[in-house]
């Protein structure tokens, strides 16, 4: 099972099965949804998913599984997603005439790329073309490529659509010509670049579709590997295997096991915990990159556990240059080793820089962001605004003390602006013993006298010194567990939660409870649900 | 703009030295490139830019150091605008000063017509941009320059909408709107459809100029008209198979696709419509070449995920601003619009100065403070001054444009807007701060529709959004509000 799923281009399956529903597949035909009473009652339970455009790591990652392309080109050129936290939030998602003209350029030079590669070239010619204009041999591109590109086969006047594009291979007198044009075409495509969702409307549940195979296996390829459904995963749809929970979860725990899903669990922690830009120099940026790489891909994939070790493991994986820049013993080696975290005071992954660097920008740490990343992030709360009408009876002096953090705590202390920033300013005053790339620092740089302590309260949960004592309040805190299932479902399903969400977010905590806190079994859960085959359509 | 339409196929191949001698095909262009008669005057333009940044620094009881002492012309260059002195065109520039946008605090608790609610993050930009009040969306009305552009920007390209500042460089958060200039009139329930900019000078560039000039060379000139009918196919392809899919969607869907839909019916006009010709000052600019890194360096990391980019907070700005100034100049030479925006920096920007300016922070902290030492405000004008800049460049470029009888800079309405003034901010009570709308200050040049450049004028109690209505009037869009604020300012028209 495992090898059938695999992505790239050695699937055998695929040429033998390419042909099969090349001739009048429409999406949406292939379930016979209607009137079944357990389809049904499912459908009740379906949340609203929209239309979402691919993401420009998604767009890259596809081109890469398409066309082996590895220019990853449109994270350079596609207009900068939105993080909300996750880039995939639909929601946000516009149209704009940058939008469009980048994607038609990337369209044109993707294919050439790809045509000017002969491994790459012969892969998506699958024939000999007799000349330019061979019909049957285009024919076979535009149903085996439009098949992958589009994520399903082609009925005939689509591919009558696109065969007409061959007049230019013709009048080139290059056959290459007419592939060309057809890459480009789909590349361009709105149900290439978007993942358009129609399915078959379910009776008795007005505004609710079931999802065709072809578009569960979409769901699932990019929540699970944040790319273009492999070969076998489409063969599966095509012979109705994603049809049941069950079929769905037996298809989920295969692509978990692909390095991709490693991937895109790191995308999720990297967006999650906003490390996936970070303000250090290249070299730096990598090591810090490396080490939560690893640690993650160990709590979650190599020796699974309680996900929540991942805030408490008490070594971490470094470099003899990474040790050195936190102080930390060298393990003796370039490459990487793991190292006990000892009396540091550090542990699990609130200790290493790559977070640590979150709501800092290019100078110094900012309690007060920091705090509001733990709040908005690591407990899902949202900080309000200042009240819209404040009028305060006394502005604060302007004269400032002369340490950080008795400025800031000088500033909280403002009748309108204590009431948020007691909720944010003290946990950030408990990391700011860690710059903003996790080195440790006793008292402000330059300041021996402005010591820190490293003493920090969560608000209404109790005390803490450090990003250790931080991770123990949080996880004792119980909010840290939710807002994680909270975190993936958003990841999942490309939107914040609405009120309809509830009943299956609980439902998720519940189920992740349940396994031990394994994270991937939740990525697992969450596809396997009784409704995720379902849409219900956005108004 | 004449209905005329030619063929462009046919139109290229008379370029190439077919079918259809030149000129003949000349007859029919004006000074600009585009199709019109002999006796149309030239052709109006409006620009709106924008640096996300109040005039001056919190707690610094010195208002701005922007707003001139003299009043009317010859005004004097304080350290915000000295550029526009050094590049010789402060009497170009008029300063409008005396603005701002009313509170809440102002009204009884109650958001006024044009205003903003107390809290000032973002609040400025609806009332700054479309005269109307903070409320639910970020921007609650059309903006200016697509107000302008509905009525005279029946060009190549409506408008076009440009952005120096490449990212939101704050990775804990998203710009939610402070990345945007222009909203476009056609929403649901007439909410406003953002148009989000264009960022790469390079894309820009490969748009403007696509196809400019045929080659003389007849075998290159058949490979260009051949390609170029391939391109339209294509395009042509992907919207009939959109208009296919949007037909069978319901709901959000349908509008969602529908607006993606919409983009490539305008670039199908734009691919059809016919290439500037190079005349006058309209000629082939250089091609950019590649864009400066966005944010810093992208690689792998040691397990070979790749890793996107670092988050320097600075991509190359200095470099992008001056294309994004050549390029709206030369779309302008060649009539390819008659509208812009160019937002230079998002509002709240975290754009880091350093490279910039030698501040040890971003944009928004100079504001705040962020760069040590008594004088804040001193500071913020530092940073106002990279933005004028850039601003004076664009101007000096257009002066020095001759077009028709005068310089391209006298057919402009050019305006441009701060994020916000300095005084009181009502949220806090703070009586020197930045997030404060009194003390606002805007530039206006151009010489369209008989405007006065040059002067100092004190618009005590005005709106910026009257001196946008003033812009507009100036190329010929007859309305005496921009939203909810009415009138303009009359000075600018008199000197």
């Amino acid at each position: 099972m495992r090898d059938r799923l695999r992505r790239g281009w050695s699937t055998p399956a695929l040429l033998l099965l390419a042909g099969v529903c090349a001739a009048g597949c429409v999406v949406g035909n292939l379930d016979g949804a209607d009137g079944n009473p357990i389809d049904a009652a499912h459908a009740r339970q379906a949340v609203v998913s929209g239309a979402r455009r691919l993401t420009r790591v998604e767009y890259d990652n596809t081109l890469h599984d398409l066309l082996g392309d590895s220019s990853r080109s449109g994270f350079a050129e596609l207009p900068e997603d939105v993080n909300d936290p996750f880039d995939n939030n639909y929601t946000t998602q516009l149209p704009s005439p940058s939008l469009i003209e980048a994607v038609e350029k990337l369209a044109q030079e993707a294919a050439l790329r790809a045509l000017a590669d002969p491994a790459i070239h012969d892969k998506i010619i699958p024939c000999k073309p007799t000349g330019p204009g061979d019909a049957a041999c285009l024919r076979k591109v535009i149903t085996t490529f439009g098949r992958r590109a589009l994520r399903r086969s082609l009925a005939e006047d689509e591919i009558q659509g696109y065969l007409g594009l061959q007049d230019y291979a013709i009048e080139g007198n290059s056959f290459d010509i007419g592939v060309e044009l057809v890459v480009r075409a789909m590349l361009q495509d709105v149900e290439f670049l978007y993942r358009v969702e129609v399915g078959t409307p379910v009776d008795g549940v007005p505004g609710t579709f079931k999802l065709s195979d072809h578009e569960v296996a979409m769901r699932l390829s990019y929540f699970l590997w944040g790319s273009t459904p492999s070969d076998a995963l489409l063969d599966l749809a095509d012979a109705g295997k994603l049809s049941t929970p069950a079929d769905v979860r037996s298809a989920a725990v295969t692509m978990m096991a692909d390095p991709s899903a490693k991937e895109r669990v790191n995308r999720f922690h990297a967006l999650w915990l906003s490390y996936h830009q970070l303000p250090h120099p290249p070299a730096l940026t990598a090591e810090l990159r490396s080490e939560t790489a690893a640690l993650i891909n160990r709590v979650v994939f190599d020796e699974p556990q309680d996900y929540f070790d991942l805030f408490t493991f008490n070594e971490t994986f470094l470099t003899d240059d990474l040790a050195d820049h936190y102080g930390l013993p060298k393990p003796g080696s370039t490459t990487g080793a793991w190292v006990p975290y000892g009396t540091s005071g550090r542990k699990g992954i609130l200790s290493h820089g790559s977070v640590l660097s979150a709501g800092t920008k290019f100078a110094d740490t900012s309690p007060t962001q920091r705090g509001k990343f733990v709040r908005n992030r690591l407990l899902c709360q949202e900080i309000p605004p200042p009240p819209a009408n404040v009028k305060a009876d006394a502005p604060p002096s302007s004269a400032m003390a002369s340490c950080k953090i008795d400025k800031y705590k000088k500033h909280a202390q403002v009748g309108s602006c204590k009431g948020c920033h007691s909720q944010m300013d003290p946990i950030g005053f408990g990391l700011e013993g860690y710059d903003s790339s996790g080195v440790f620092r006793a008292s402000e740089i330059g300041k021996p006298e402005c010591a820190i302590s490293g003493d920090g309260e969560l608000a209404g949960v109790g005390p803490f010194n450090g990003p250790a004592g931080l991770a123990d309040r949080l996880i004792e805190s119980g909010e840290l567990e939710k807002c994680v299932v909270t975190q993936v479902y958003r990841f999942a399903m490309g939107r914040r939660e609405g009120l309809a969400d509830q009943g299956a977010i609980a439902d998720l905590g519940a189920r992740f409870k349940g396994d031990k806190h394994a994270f991937d079994q939740l990525m697992i859960e969450l596809v396997s649900t009784d409704a995720f085959g379902f849409r219900k359509q956005e108004e | 703009m004449a209905s005329f339409k030619l063929d462009r196929r046919a139109f290229l191949k008379g370029l190439g030295g077919a079918a259809v001698a030149l000129p003949a095909l000349e007859i029919m262009l004006d000074s600009h490139g585009s199709l019109a008669g002999p006796s149309v005057p030239a052709p109006l333009r409006y620009l709106v830019c924008f640096g996300g940044q109040s005039l001056g620094g919190d707690g610094d009881p010195l208002h701005n150091d922007y707003v001139p002492t003299k009043v009317g012309k010859g005004y004097d260059l304080k350290s915000a605008l000295a550029p526009l002195g050094v590049a010789g065109v402060a009497d170009e520039i008029s300063v409008i000063s005396g603005l701002s946008i009313p509170t809440a605090h102002d009204n009884g608790g109650v958001i006024p017509a044009g205003g903003r609610s107390d809290d000032f993050h973002v609040t400025s930009l609806s009332p700054l941009f479309s005269g109307v009040r903070s409320g639910a969306q970020i921007v609650n009305g059309v903006t200016s320059d697509q107000i302008v552009a509905a009525q005279i920007g029946a060009t190549t390209f409506p408008s076009l909408v440009y952005r120096v500042q490449a990212g939101w460089y704050l990775s804990v958060s998203a710009p939610y709107g402070r990345d945007l200039l222009s909203y476009k009139d056609g929403g649901p329930g007439n909410i406003p459809i953002p148009i989000p900019a264009t960022v790469s000078p390079k894309a820009a560039f490969d748009s403007l100029f696509y196809n400019f000039n045929a080659p003389a060379d007849p075998g290159l000139a058949k490979q260009k008209d051949f390609e170029w009918r391939q391109r339209k196919s294509v395009v042509d392809l992907v919207k009939t198979r959109a208009e296919r899919l949007v037909s069978r969607l319901g709901g959000a869907d349908k509008q969602r696709i529908q607006r993606h839909l919409d983009e490539i019916r305008d670039l199908e006009k734009r691919i059809s419509a016919l290439p500037p010709v190079a005349k006058g000052a309209c000629a082939q600019l250089p091609d950019p070449g590649m864009d400066p890194t966005v944010g810093g360096d992208q690689g792998t990391d040691g397990a070979g995920n790749n890793t996107y980019d670092t988050n320097l907070g600075y991509s190359g700005e200095d470099l992008r601003a001056p294309v994004f100034c050549d390029l709206m100049h030369m779309a302008f030479a060649c009539d390819l619009t008659r509208v812009g925006s160019l937002m230079f920096t998002m509002a709240q920007s975290h754009m880091n100065m350093f490279a910039l300016t030698q501040q040890p922070c971003d944009l928004h902290e100079v504001g705040h403070g962020g760069v040590p030492g008594p004088n804040k405000t001193l500071e913020v004008s530092k940073a106002i001054a990279w933005h004028m800049k850039h601003f004076a460049y664009l101007i000096k470029k257009l002066r020095d444009t001759p077009d028709g009888t005068g310089t391209l800079l006298d057919s402009c309405a050019i305006v441009f807007l701060h994020e916000g003034g300095h005084g009181l901010d009502p949220s806090s009570g703070e009586l020197n701060s930045a997030h404060s709308t009194e003390n606002m200050a805007c530039l206006v040049a151009g010489r369209a529709g008989g405007m006065k450049p040059g002067q100092h004028i004190v618009a005590t109690g005005m709106h910026p959004a009257n001196a946008l209505i003033t812009a507009m009037n100036a190329v010929g869009v007859k309305t005496n509000t921009l939203g909810e604020v009415s009138g303009n300012i009359p000075a600018l028209l008199v000197g």
